[in-house]
C-alpha cells in the first residue's frame, strides 16, 4: 500500500500532481517546520469551555426539573441561579483572553454564519440575557407575579440556548485547520455535550445534597453516570479518529497525554462511574461522602478533557507531519 | 529631470508634483491597471526565484514591519523562517541533494519559492473573523482592519496555510495585505514590483492563470515536465470548499516540500457536523434526563 493511500482518509479525493512529481507522501516536511500555526485559547477559554458547559446543561436541567411540578421547585431555583452564575463569571473569563479586551463587544459587530465564535457570542450574549430572566423568576417571583410568569416564559429557550452553549466550542474548535480537533468534529461534540451535562449534573447534585434532599441528588447523580457513560463512547470514538488518522501523539503523550488519561478519563470518567455504581449496589449504606467525592471528580476531570483536548490541539498543530496526514486528500 | 529619478510618464501629467506618484503606475511595471471590482493577486513562479529576498525586504519596507528574526536558523539560507505578523512575504529555501550532473549547467537542483498569504476564496480566516475585521476588499483581497480586530485570535487556527498570526506588540492579527494601499493608488504591491526575475508577478487573477498554463507548457516543452499549479481551480491548494488561491504558485516537487498542504480543506465545513452531533446528543440526554425523572422526589 502507498504512504498516499495509508495516509489520505476514507471519502476523500487526493489532488492530482504530474507524474514527474514524486506521487506517494513519505512524510517530507519542511525543515520540520509547523505547517499551521497554532491557536492563542489557553486555561482560560478551556475555563470558559467548562462554565458555560455546566451553566447552559443547567438550563436544560432546570427546563426539565420543572415539568415535575412544585416538588422540583428547589432544583429549578438552584439550576437557574447555577445557570445565572456561569453565564456571568463564564464570558469574564472569556474576555480576559481576548488580546484587546476593551473591544469585546466589537464581537456583536456582525453576524457571522459560517463563524462558530460569531455564532457563539450571539449565542452567548441571548443565553446570558435568557438565563438572567429566568432568575429573575426566583428571585423576585414570590413578590412579583409578573417577575415569575417571564422567569417561567425564558425557560424553554434558555433550555434550548443552553444545550447549544454545551456543545458550540467542539464546533468552534472543529472548524479550524488544527489537524486533532478538525479531525474529529461529531465525537468532540458529543464528548463535550456529555461532558457539560454530567458537570451539571453533578455539581446540582452536590447543591441537592448540601440542601438535603437527597433522593432527588440521586436522579441527578444517575444523569450524571448515563452522561459519563455516553462521555465515554464518544471519547472512544474521537481517540479512534485520532489514532486512525496517524495524529494521536500530541493528546496520548507527555504532560497532554497524563492530563488526558489521568485527568479527563481516570479522574473525570472511570473514578465517578465506578463510585456511582458502586452506590447503586450498597444503596442507602454508602453515605453522603462517596457520591460528593464521586460529583466533584466529574467537575474537575470534564475541566481536565477540555483542557488536554485544548492543549492537544495547540501540539498538533506544531506538529507538520500531522497537518500534511490530514491534508492528503480533501472532500469535494 | 534632475539626476532622471522620475518616472517620463510623470511629463503627461505636469499639473501634478513631479515627485509624486504616476497615476496607475500598475501599467507601467506590472502591464495592467487597478481598478476596483476586479480580482487581483499572485503568481509566483517558483522556477524563476533567486532567493535573493528582495520581496521580504521590500514588504518589510513598504508596511513598516518591524525585524523580528534577527538570529540565524540554520536551515539553508531561510533565516525568516515562517509567515507571520511582521513577515507578509517568506522565501524558502531547499537544498536538495547534490546537483545532479545530468542537469544543463548553471541550475542549483534548490527549491526557492516566496510564500505569502494565499487570499483565499472562499478565506477561511475571514469565514472565522466574529468581528468583520477581516474583510475582502474591492480588489477581492483579504484585509484585517487593525481598528476592529479585538485579537479573539480564531483566524490563526482557521488558515489551512498558517499564515494568519497574533503580533505580541499590539495583540492584533497581522498578514499580507496584498498592499491594499498600493492598489488604491494604482500601484503594483510592493514584493512584485521589487522582484528582479518576475518570480512574483502581479495582476487581474484570471489573467494570471492564463500566464501560468502557458508557462507550464513553455515548461514542459524546455523539458522541466514536473511543473504544476498549485491554487488554480481543481488543483492542489485549491480544495475541500476552497475555490481557489488568488495568490497561487508554480511549483516542481510535492507541495509539502514547501511546506504547502497538498489538499486543503475549508475549516468552516465542519461546523454543521459538529454542532449538529452535539444537539442530537443534547437532545438524547435530555429524553434520558425525562425518564429518570430529574426534579421528582
Amino acid at each position: 500500500m502507498s504512504a498516499t493511500l495509508q495516509h489520505r482518509r476514507p471519502g476523500t479525493e487526493a489532488p492530482r500532481l504530474p507524474d514527474a512529481v514524486q506521487q506517494d507522501w513519505h512524510g517530507e516536511t519542511y525543515h520540520g517546520r509547523p505547517a499551521v500555526k497554532a491557536s492563542s485559547f489557553d486555561w482560560r477559554v478551556s475555563t470558559y469551555i467548562v462554565i458555560l458547559g455546566v451553566a447552559g446543561s443547567a438550563q436544560l436541567i432546570a427546563a426539565l426539573a420543572r415539568r415535575a411540578g412544585p416538588e422540583a421547585r428547589g432544583l429549578v431555583r438552584r439550576a437557574r441561579l447555577l445557570a445565572l452564575g456561569g453565564s456571568m463569571v463564564g464570558p469574564l473569563v472569556l474576555v480576559q483572553h481576548l488580546k484587546t479586551p476593551s473591544r469585546w463587544f466589537n464581537m456583536l459587530r456582525i453576524v457571522r454564519p459560517t463563524s462558530p465564535m460569531s455564532l457563539g457570542s450571539w449565542l452567548l450574549t441571548g443565553f446570558g440575557l435568557l438565563s438572567g430572566l429566568s432568575a429573575l423568576g426566583e428571585l423576585l417571583g414570590r413578590r412579583w407575579r409578573f417577575a415569575r410568569r417571564v422567569g417561567d416564559a425564558a425557560q424553554g429557550p434558555a433550555a434550548l440556548a443552553g444545550a447549544g452553549m454545551s456543545v458550540y466550542t467542539a464546533a468552534l474548535l472543529s472548524s479550524t485547520s488544527t489537524p486533532l480537533w478538525a479531525a474529529a468534529p461529531a465525537p468532540l461534540a458529543a464528548q463535550f455535550g456529555t461532558s457539560s451535562m454530567a458537570g451539571a449534573a453533578s455539581a446540582l447534585a452536590l447543591m441537592q445534597r448540601a440542601a438535603g434532599e437527597e433522593r432527588s441528588a440521586r436522579r441527578l447523580e444517575a444523569l450524571a453516570t448515563l452522561a459519563l457513560a455516553a462521555e465515554w463512547l464518544a471519547g472512544r470514538e474521537a481517540e479512534r479518529r485520532w489514532r486512525r488518522a496517524g495524529i494521536a501523539a500530541p493528546i496520548e503523550r507527555g504532560t497532554t497525554g497524563a492530563l488526558h488519561h489521568g485527568g479527563g478519563k481516570a479522574l473525570g470518567v472511570v473514578a465517578p462511574l465506578a463510585a456511582h455504581g458502586l452506590g447503586r449496589v450498597v444503596g442507602g449504606r454508602v453515605g453522603p461522602l462517596l457520591p460528593e467525592l464521586a460529583s466533584l471528580a466529574v467537575l474537575l476531570g470534564g475541566a481536565a478533557m477540555r483542557h488536554a483536548v485544548l492543549r492537544a490541539g495547540n501540539e498538533s498543530a506544531c506538529r507538520p507531519q500531522d497537518a500534511f496526514r490530514v491534508t492528503q486528500g480533501a472532500r469535494r | 529631470m534632475a539626476g532622471g529619478l522620475a518616472h517620463p510618464r510623470t511629463l503627461e501629467y505636469t499639473d501634478r508634483d513631479p515627485q509624486g506618484p504616476v497615476p496607475q503606475e500598475a501599467e507601467l511595471t506590472a502591464g495592467h491597471r487597478v481598478e476596483s471590482g476586479r480580482s487581483y493577486g499572485f503568481f509566483t513562479d517558483t522556477t524563476l526565484c533567486i532567493g535573493c529576498k528582495a520581496c521580504e525586504v521590500a514588504c518589510k519596507e513598504w508596511n513598516n514591519l518591524p525585524a523580528d528574526q534577527p538570529g540565524l536558523t540554520g536551515q539553508s539560507y531561510d533565516n525568516t523562517g515562517r509567515l507571520g505578523a511582521h513577515s507578509w512575504r517568506h522565501v524558502t529555501f531547499l537544498e536538495r541533494g547534490a546537483r545532479a550532473t545530468s542537469m544543463p549547467p548553471f541550475q542549483s537542483n534548490w527549491l526557492m519559492m516566496s510564500d505569502v498569504c494565499k487570499h483565499c476564496d472562499p478565506a477561511p480566516c475571514l469565514e472565522a473573523c466574529p468581528t468583520g475585521a477581516l474583510f475582502r476588499t474591492e480588489f477581492d483581497t483579504v484585509v484585517v482592519q487593525q481598528d476592529i480586530c479585538n485579537g479573539c485570535g480564531y483566524c490563526v487556527p482557521a488558515c489551512p496555510f498558517g499564515v494568519v498570526e497574533l503580533a505580541k506588540e499590539d495583540g492584533k492579527a497581522h498578514k499580507c495585505t496584498l498592499c491594499y494601499d498600493r492598489l488604491k493608488g494604482g500601484l503594483e504591491p510592493a514584493c512584485a514590483k521589487s522582484c528582479p526575475t518576475d518570480s512574483i508577478q502581479f495582476g487581474p487573477v484570471e489573467a494570471l492563470q492564463q500566464r501560468a498554463a502557458a508557462r507550464v507548457e513553455e515548461l514542459e516543452a524546455q523539458g522541466q515536465t514536473a511543473a504544476y499549479l498549485y491554487g488554480t481551480p481543481g488543483g492542489p491548494g485549491a480544495t475541500g470548499g476552497i475555490r481557489r488561491l488568488n495568490a497561487f504558485f508554480l511549483l516542481t516537487d510535492r507541495p509539502e516540500r514547501y511546506n504547502l498542504p497538498p489538499a486543503p480543506s475549508r475549516p468552516s465545513r465542519n461546523a454543521r457536523p459538529s454542532f449538529l452531533a452535539g444537539l442530537a446528543t443534547m437532545a438524547g440526554l435530555a429524553v434520558a434526563a425525562a425518564l429518570i425523572g430529574v426534579g421528582r422526589r
